[in-house]
């Protein structure tokens, strides 16, 4: 790897931040089309069964409707459907419209069009359907008994359940319900069939390839003949990694009207139509020697899926790896309800597996009478226990130190309801993330223009990171070039391909595709040079310095340099991608949350009085927008941890909090400053910009920190999420 | 939604006559609760008459107490001189409850008009004897963890949402309401009323009265008083439980003491009982918690909302500390 | 330009014949008439029924970033999809449509409200600001650099709310301190967490002490 040289300062704004600012950011339900068309959903409103009588006349005749659709007419207007009898496709999505059958409740069920959105949405209402019901299943503890392997998921590393051999151990069941993804631009579409074969979407979606290989499939188009545009997405946390049926209505409702039509769902619509973090129950087992040397794991987890598919989470894949523990051994199993499908959420597996393993290492410890640091020192793995690697870079135990420093937390008294302050009891608590550091392939193009200004192109979204500073960020890097003289263009299958926004990727991935096509064309001006001036300088004997070529203490301007070659502008694309670093090193980004919280002696009440956040995400490629995301991630840990949950009325399979005054997302009040700590460390492995990614360590660790911490504050363990009052119970 | 016609009034006279004349439609002032219903098609009123241009935003001071007219805005009331130096209670209630923008909107009289956030009356596909008389009630049996502990019954076991009633309620205050042919004043403890045989009805308004003016007798509880809300998470949420103290002490000796809790019942609920208990006591916490436990004589839970039966006494406690600057 | 035209091809709507009777009911009652001259006209010649289209809709005078618009309304349009969708101002977002995100947060007549509850034809007369019409041509408005300045922001989509909030919040008296600030901006909702970045930026703004 080579060593970039700093240059684009920590406090870069964001690519798109004043349109943000100002209003001028148009997501996917904000574009201007001639003859533009509103499109309502109408959802099933019982959880299983099959739809005996759909009376759509009334809506049909209200004042502005164009067009009803539903399963008795969509005909086989839509050749992908009609290619098998499935009811859904790719991953499993359901096709729209396709069947009377009801999986579940909140299916979208018909689409009203109307040329207006109030008469669109008073449309849907007249809109009258009979139910053959069919007795639901929505509760997992009540289906256990029928769970049934995820495939090929299960782990043994020598000796089954050996945690029972171990003097000190502990069993303990954990559990986590539905948390809604909930970004707040609702699930939006604009699709416009610009020519028969040819449609142009705007897209709230985390992919832009994966949506217009999705959207050309359904008609059987060349991809080419679809574009997909998506520069800014309202946030998506995972909702958005592949289409869902809305969007296949809103493209299948253009067609048939033949006119531009936008769609958004309502916020009720946003539980049941775009996915969700499954509920799990979880079981550990963990056991350790007097001294605190781990001797084995188990943990075993059970988790929703639908009726129609097989969505499986790596849950309990950290606890494979986290520690150094001689035996180990996972199970993953699926319980098919009458839900709709899950889809991954922020952190996906890990921040549901590492709730369950942090708090077991946090009860371990104070069964061993040990500070949880030092347990999970004890058991600290310098080399990957599954695949036997060494990390590519790992310095976790760096965060441990870091953040246990700065919060105080061998000042702390251990002992559970022992701190006050203000009235309030005080809990001090700790948890780490982990999550795979990972690299696909992504191509940028890079063109230097004879203003001497530079413009990115890659077609990953944004869907909230800072994606185009941190393209931007590189390319200032690789130049030492002022920002502003910068240009990014990004979230528009017209660009050069990049995969979807998740997983942590798009740093490593994209940013990488950035920084080799940005040396690339360093490579490529060295080259005019020498052709221009009938030189045989090489490539180290050019400094680059803002909008100028430096060659042996000559200087050139871009805007000379590509005058004297005679060229209007120079302009590389590269693709680029790991290569066998990948089978050598295992690669992680790793992080620690400690939190202080404040709990009411009385009412049970608590708040979240400071976290601080160590993370080893690799180099820091713009670290405002990197501090901001470890802040995002932390907020939602918070959610997760206090206040989210999806809750069903079993007896009908809806859900009864369906919306932001029932389903509490943290608010303003109770948000406290946040520390973030960044070891800031290059990996020397993993890309040629050294950076790991951390949009998943962000939440991973934080919900077992406050566990912990309330445990601390109160001596009561709560291991059923969201941790509400009314569980901690801290009257009786 | 469907469409409706809209008439603007502009006097109260012609107010009441219009609802007298048209019995199907729905005063609109802040709108905040109503066109969030008729979004969810829970009400479906085919006319809306607007009040906003009615002479009643006043907040005025007169020799026995303060008038509030029925269109002041919430925030108007918490942020105003007046109501924080002689009437915190009020203030504090009113800023424990939604959100800044929503109390720039929602007056005293839609305030005192808002309907349950009972899961099941919102939502229309299920039974709902509020929304929908004889179709059962599905909190009973249900999701019931912001439900009623104190004077329900099997129609109904909602609970007023608002924070603001439950401070007017424990201040004294009483109700203006005008109908075609005369005024008429009731205790505001009076005007929500229990669910009873009739859930469909939140209050003893009739079909024309309107609400004109909110009186609150002057009293002598702004040193000692307390609005304690506690809830799910640390603003913008409804309550679980909500308790309004107010003190009239001398020393360390209560002369007069008010209570009243919210997320309890189907009306912001008074507590008489423990009131009058600590008339004449000395503030302490041993004390306290004999109130409480005095105030929950009666009280029933449904399954998911059996914590209230302790966080109740406890909010209690906490909140009466509180006024008495115990803690 | 807005659109102004009434469509005329709605006789079917139910709501019209009743819409008469109550015109000449409201005239009775001394209510602040509404009925543009037009409809009461109509109305009294019993014109055919593709008059009907008019009676689906009330003239509406409102003042938006500084510039006035007549139009007309529905009564079932909300201030939020009279911005977005008739006047194009899509700087106003839809988050959840029920008064529970602050997404759609403008200011009316100074006050910020939630303009997804209420109803554009009760803003007649009213002066609203939405994200659009803070700035100073290219200058932005000092919220909004401050919010920039301290990334208080990472989708963007409930920033346009949380920005019209703020200046509301210090106008208000509200922003003596993080505490307050917090209590006071928790009416919107940000869901990628830039919560402490936000409180950053108004403290910040609060402290230069500007008018806003």
């Amino acid at each position: 790897m080579e060593n970039l040289l700093h240059f684009a300062p920590d406090d870069t704004d964001r690519t798109d931040g004043i349109l943000k600012v100002t209003g001028g950011a148009t997501y996917a339900a904000e574009y201007q089309i001639e003859g533009m068309t509103y499109g309502v959903l109408v959802n099933s409103t019982v959880a299983k069964g099959s739809i005996s009588n759909l009376d759509t006349k009334a809506a049909e005749n209200a004042p502005g409707v164009t067009k009803v659709i539903s399963h008795l007419n969509l005909n086989k207007s839509v050749p992908r459907y009609t290619k098998d009898e499935n009811p859904t496709i790719d991953r499993s999505i359901q096709k729209v419209f396709y069947t009377n059958q009801v999986y579940f409740a909140g299916q979208p069920i018909a689409l009203i069009i109307a040329d207006t959105y109030e008469r669109a949405v008073y449309a849907a209402s007249l809109v009258k359907v009979n139910y053959e019901k069919a007795k639901n299943l929505t509760d997992l503890d009540k289906n256990l008994e029928n769970a049934i392997p995820a495939g090929g998921k299960d782990y043994l590393r020598n000796q089954e359940d050996a945690y029972k051999n171990a003097p000190v151990y502990l069993e303990a069941e954990y559990h986590q319900p539905n948390n809604i993804h909930n970004p707040m631009e609702l699930g939006s579409i604009t699709a416009h069939w610009e020519a028969n074969d040819r449609l142009t979407v705007y897209d709230k979606t985390q992919g832009v390839f994966g949506s217009q290989r999705h959207y050309a499939s359904l008609y059987d188009l060349d991809s080419k003949n679809v574009r997909v545009i998506a520069p800014y997405v309202g946030g998506a946390f995972g909702m958005a990694l592949h289409t869902w049926p809305y969007q296949d209505a809103a493209v299948i409702g253009a067609k048939l009207t033949n006119r531009p039509l936008k769609l958004m769902l309502t916020r009720m619509q946003m539980f049941t139509m775009v996915g969700y973090r499954p509920e799990t129950k979880q079981f550990i087992g963990i056991g350790a020697s007097e001294d605190g040397v781990l001797q084995g794991i188990t943990h075993k987890a059970w988790g929703v899926t639908s009726t129609f598919d097989n969505f499986t989470e790596g849950t309990v894949g950290a606890s494979q790896f986290m520690y150094k523990c001689p035996n180990v051994n996972t199970q993953y199993s699926l319980v098919k309800l009458d839900v709709s499908n899950p889809i991954w959420m922020r952190g996906p597996g890990e921040a549901t597996g590492m709730f369950a393993l942090e708090c077991a290492m946090d009860e371990l410890a104070y069964k061993l009478n040990m500070d949880p640091i030092a347990l999970r020192m004890k058991n600290y793995a310098t080399v990957h226990p599954v695949n036997n690697l060494t990390w590519s870079s790992k310095f976790l135990d760096e965060c441990y130190e870091m953040g246990a420093k700065k919060i105080g937390w061998y000042q702390r008294n251990p002992k559970p309801a022992s701190m006050k302050e203000e009235d309030m009891l005080i809990g001090y608590g700790m948890g780490s993330g982990v999550f795979g550091a990972g690299r696909s392939s992504a191509t940028a193009r890079v063109i230097l223009d004879q203003n001497g200004k530079l413009t990115v192109q890659s077609a990953a979204t944004d869907i909230g990171p800072g994606t185009g500073v941190m393209m931007k960020s590189v390319a200032m890097d690789a130049f030492q070039m002022d920002g502003d003289q910068i240009f990014i263009e990004l979230g528009d299958t017209n660009l050069p391909p990049a995969p979807t926004q998740g997983g942590s990727n798009t740093t490593s991935t994209v940013g990488s595709a950035v920084y080799d096509a940005c040396t690339a064309l360093k490579e490529k001006i060295v080259e005019v040079y020498n052709q221009s001036f009938a030189t045989s300088y090489v490539f180290t004997d050019f400094s680059f310095k803002n909008n100028d070529l430096e060659i042996k203490g000559k200087q050139i301007s871009y805007t000379d340099l590509l005058k004297k070659a005679g060229l209007k502008d120079l302009d590389i694309t590269r693709e680029s991608r790991g290569g066998k670093e990948r089978q050598l090193y295992a690669f992680n980004s790793f992080s620690v949350h400690f939190v202080k919280v404040h709990v009411h002696p009385l009412t049970g009440m608590v708040k979240v009085k400071e976290v601080v956040c160590a993370v080893d995400a690799g180099k820091i490629i713009s670290e405002k927008q990197a501090r901001s995301q470890m802040i995002g991630g932390v907020v939602g840990g918070i959610g997760m941890a206090l206040t989210e949950e999806g809750v069903y009325d079993h007896r009908y399979g809806v859900y009864t909090n369906n919306n932001f005054a029932d389903y509490h997302v943290p608010v303003h009040a109770d948000i406290p400053p946040i520390d973030v700590m960044f070891v800031n460390k290059p990996d020397p492995y993993i890309n040629p910009i050294g950076a790991k990614g951390l949009g998943e360590v962000s939440i991973i660790g934080l919900a077992p920190a406050i566990a912990n911490a309330i445990f601390h504050a109160t001596g009561k363990r709560v291991r059923d999420l969201p941790i509400t009052l009314d569980k901690i119970a801290i009257w009786s | 939604m469907m469409n409706f016609d809209y008439i603007r009034m502009g006097t109260v006279q012609s107010t009441v006559k219009a609802l007298d004349k048209f019995p199907e439609g729905k005063i609109i002032a802040g709108g905040s609760n109503l066109v969030d219903l008729m979004k969810r098609n829970v009400m479906s009123p085919n006319k809306l008459i607007d009040i906003n241009l009615l002479p009643l935003k006043y907040i005025t001071e007169f020799n026995g107490g303060v008038k509030i007219g029925a269109l002041a805005l919430n925030s108007q009331a918490a942020d105003s001189e007046l109501i924080k130096s002689k009437y915190p209670l009020l203030s504090m209630a009113i800023n424990a409850g939604a959100s800044p923008q929503l109390r720039n909107m929602a007056t005293f009289g839609g305030n005192m008009m808002q309907r349950t956030r009972c899961s099941y009356f919102y939502d229309i596909n299920m039974p709902c004897n509020k929304r929908e008389p004889n179709s059962g009630c599905g909190a009973l049996n249900g999701i019931n963890r912001m439900h009623g502990i104190f004077g329900t019954s099997d129609n109904c076991i909602a609970v007023n949402p608002s924070d603001m009633n439950v401070a007017l309620v424990a201040l004294d205050a009483e109700v203006m309401l005008s109908g075609p042919k005369k005024e008429r004043k009731l205790a505001f403890a009076d005007f929500h009323k229990l669910a009873g045989e009739t859930p469909q009805l939140d209050n003893n308004l009739k079909a024309n009265e309107l609400i004109t003016e909110i009186i609150i007798p002057e009293n002598n509880f702004f040193k000692n008083s307390y609005y304690l809300k506690v809830r799910d998470r640390n603003s913008y949420a409804f309550a679980l439980i909500s308790v309004a103290a107010g003190l009239e002490m001398n020393g360390q000796t209560i002369q007069k003491a008010r209570l009243a809790m919210g997320g309890v019942a189907h009306k912001p609920w008074r507590l008489y009982d423990a009131e009058n208990f600590l008339k004449g006591k000395t503030a302490t916490v041993a004390v306290f918690k004999e109130a409480a436990a005095l105030a929950m004589k009666g009280a029933k839970s449904y399954g998911h909302n059996d914590f209230k039966l302790e966080l109740a006494p406890a909010s209690i406690l906490e909140a009466l500390s509180k006024a008495a600057h115990l803690s | 330009m807005p659109d102004q035209k009434h469509p005329e091809d709605t006789a079917q709507d139910f709501t019209c014949s009743s819409r008469r009777v109550f015109l000449k009911a409201t005239t009775a009652l001394t209510a602040i008439a509404l009925s543009p001259s037009l409809v009461t006209k109509a109305a009294q010649k019993h014109s055919d029924e593709r008059i009907a289209a008019f009676f689906e809709k009330i003239p509406l005078n409102i003042e938006v970033n500084g510039k006035a618009y007549k139009m007309d309304t529905e009564p079932r349009e909300t201030l939020l999809d009279f911005v977005r969708e008739r006047l194009q101002l899509t700087g106003t977002k839809k988050g959840c449509d029920h008064g529970q995100c602050g997404a759609c947060t403008v200011h009316v007549d100074g006050k910020r409200v939630n303009s997804c509850l209420t109803l554009a034809v009760m803003q007649e007369g009213k002066k609203i600001t939405t994200i659009e019409g803070i700035a100073n041509g290219e200058e932005l408005h000092p919220m909004q650099a401050s919010f920039l300045k301290h990334d208080g922001f990472q989708c963007g989509y409930c920033t346009p709310g949380q920005i019209m909030s703020a200046i509301a919040c210090i106008n208000e008296g509200h922003a003596n301190n993080p505490a307050e600030i917090r209590e006071f901006m928790s009416g919107n909702i940000c869901r990628c967490g830039a919560y402490p970045n936000i409180v950053d930026a108004i403290v910040e703004v609060k402290n230069g002490g500007k008018k806003l």
